[in-house]
């Protein structure tokens, strides 16, 4: 029988080899004698089985069972799904309640919380009318998610009240879940703030960089004094009571990727319940890392995967977001069509009412898609879409992460392509090492019989 | 070794991809009942000309594909043994052949 290879990745691991199949999301562990005959026969575009001797075909028809195989001329590879958006329902609105910030990073990409604007605060019946309107198009879902963000949210608290009350009320008419969710600097969680969250279960993410000298080397306040003691201050309230998951958000400039570990357990000591890190966006050229800092930066994420195969050995999940989300996709084998749910039922709302593909576009016109009086347009998100995607499909078609990635993230493509002018591809060679990482990880927990760990992760994307 | 031990799913996509493969084989042992020369039942043996009808507004407007298109209804990895070029057992290069079945099929041998 005349075959063909389907698209497939091999990565070492002890005693054999983990098989990752491109198109299917699907993840194999093949002893050596496999891993050895599908080097022998992985070559050229076609494969007769009925020529392979006795011994090594029977090893290839347990790859051809598994998928690695497929009859010659088949089209085994799908083709990209062509989405309608006007039928995709909206799931996560976020809202930009404050254009405005009372901190000055350095790494800020909205220009300190304005979004290269004058600063603006969302009007409260905006932000109900948003509510509304993320809870009228949501068509059959049951659940849909309200980020609260800014600049800092909580320079406009008649607006944060209005859109929690109004999520409120649509939950009790509908029966919808409404989840809402508010990232915050955490300068200004001042008691009633604190009772306000837990009262209204709002999940926060703090934005907190570390221990205190690598914070304030990048968050300071308006006048230049770092922020770190008075959002620590702040934070045992905050957590003591807690009626939902509080996160740290960290953003790390690449000079101080080599301390990702120390930055996690100092979270983790404060008490928070999940930290992920983030490396900072090149907002700036003299933010693009080196090579060296590149592999710090994997190094750091590589010692935390170790920590974190070390932790579900004793049965407890490290809360370290990064690997968390990763592995628990790789659990259940998602591939993506899409890089991100940016304009396909996730839109950003800016403190005018208008309507954004995604909240780190917000305030750049070719991304503007409409506004809540009107709707957005499809065409519009189609248009804004394409913009930063038109051009990519031949360079990913032959990548073994494409199924995974999908292209990256819409913004840090603008970012480095449109902005800095830099080539295409140039974080390419990183996510794939990440993103190997996590399967490295994830063979190694199924490897050790970390089924417990393994169902969390399931339920984690399930949910 | 058996075939399981070389093999192994590792997640869930995988596990899906070996219960797949498990029924497929089912499917087959099911068909093969009575012996393995017994022509199966469940598909057709003659040509059913109107499942090719052209649904679309392009030529042949409501019209049935040219004959040749026949030739591919049951190849690749249908294996049933119609009167086809199946590229299982007679034709195991149709692919290279015959890529273009309205041009090429004279090709068939």
């Amino acid at each position: 029988m005349l075959c063909e290879w389907t698209d497939h990745q091999v990565f070492g691991a002890r005693d054999g080899a983990i098989l990752f199949g491109v198109d299917q999301g699907s993840l194999f562990f093949i002893d050596a004698e496999t891993r050895d005959a599908l080097a022998r026969w992985n070559h050229g575009p076609t494969l007769d089985l009925d020529a392979v001797p006795p011994a090594d075909r029977e090893i290839l028809e347990g790859l051809r069972t598994a998928r690695f195989l497929a009859p010659a001329g088949v089209r085994h590879r799908l083709a990209a799904a062509d989405f309608d958006i006007a039928a995709i329902p909206l799931t996560t609105m976020v809202l930009e309640v404050a254009q405005d910030c009372n901190l000055n990073c350095t790494y800020c990409y909205a220009d300190g919380g304005s979004y290269g604007r004058a600063a603006r605060f969302l009007d409260p019946d905006t932000a109900r009318q948003a509510v509304r309107k993320l809870v009228a198009d949501s068509a059959d879902r049951d659940t849909v998610t309200l980020v609260i963000f800014g600049g800092e949210p909580l320079l406009n608290m008649p607006a944060v009240e209005a859109a929690v009350l109004e999520a409120r009320i649509q939950s009790q008419q509908t029966g919808k879940q409404v989840f809402v969710s508010l990232t915050t600097n955490g300068t200004l969680l001042k008691p009633a703030i604190i009772d306000f969250i837990h009262a209204n279960r709002i999940a926060v993410s703090v934005s907190l960089d570390g221990p205190a000298d690598l914070h304030d080397a990048n968050r300071p306040c308006l006048k230049g004094k770092g922020s770190y003691a008075t959002i620590t201050d702040n934070l045992a309230g905050l957590l003591s009571g807690a009626t939902a998951p509080v996160a740290a958000r960290v953003t790390l400039t690449p000079d101080q990727w080599p301390r990702i570990e120390e930055v996690f357990f100092h979270l983790m000591d404060l008490g928070f319940h999940e930290v992920g890190i983030a490396p900072v966006s090149p907002v700036r050229r003299n933010l693009l890392p080196d090579a060296a800092q590149e592999e710090a930066l994997l190094q750091g994420f590589s010692a935390m995967a170790g920590i974190f195969l070390k932790a579900a050995k004793t049965n407890r999940l490290l809360p370290f977001t990064n690997l968390i989300d990763l592995l628990a996709r790789l659990h259940l084998g998602q591939t993506k069509s899409v890089s991100c749910g940016a304009g396909y039922g996730y839109l950003a709302v800016d403190a005018a009412g208008s309507f954004y593909v995604c909240h780190r576009l917000v305030g750049d016109e070719n991304f503007l898609v409409g506004n809540l009086d009107d709707g957005a347009v499809p065409a519009e998100i189609r248009r804004a879409l394409d913009s930063v995607t038109c051009g990519k499909q031949e360079m990913c078609s032959s990548c073994w992460a494409r199924t995974l990635c999908s292209g990256g993230c819409h913004y840090e493509n603008h970012l480095r392509e449109n902005q800095l002018g830099l080539p295409p591809g140039g974080s390419c060679d990183f996510i794939r090492r990440w993103f190997q990482l996590g399967i490295e990880v994830y063979a190694e927990l199924r490897r050790t019989g970390a089924e417990e760990i393994l169902q969390r992760l399931g339920k984690r994307v399930k949910c | 070794m058996d075939k399981k031990k070389r093999i192994e799913a590792l997640n869930e996509k995988a596990r899906a991809i070996e219960a797949l493969a498990s029924g497929e084989q089912k499917s087959v042992a099911a068909l093969q009942e009575g012996g393995a020369l017994n022509m199966p039942v469940g598909c057709t043996t003659i040509f059913d000309t109107g499942w090719e009808t052209n649904p679309r507004a392009t030529n042949p407007v409501g019209m049935c594909q040219p004959s040749s298109h026949d030739y591919l209804g049951c190849a690749g990895d249908c294996w049933w043994p119609a009167q086809n070029p199946d590229g299982m057992t007679n034709t195991l290069d149709l692919e290279q052949i015959c890529s273009s079945i309205s041009r090429d099929w004279r090709d068939i041998k």
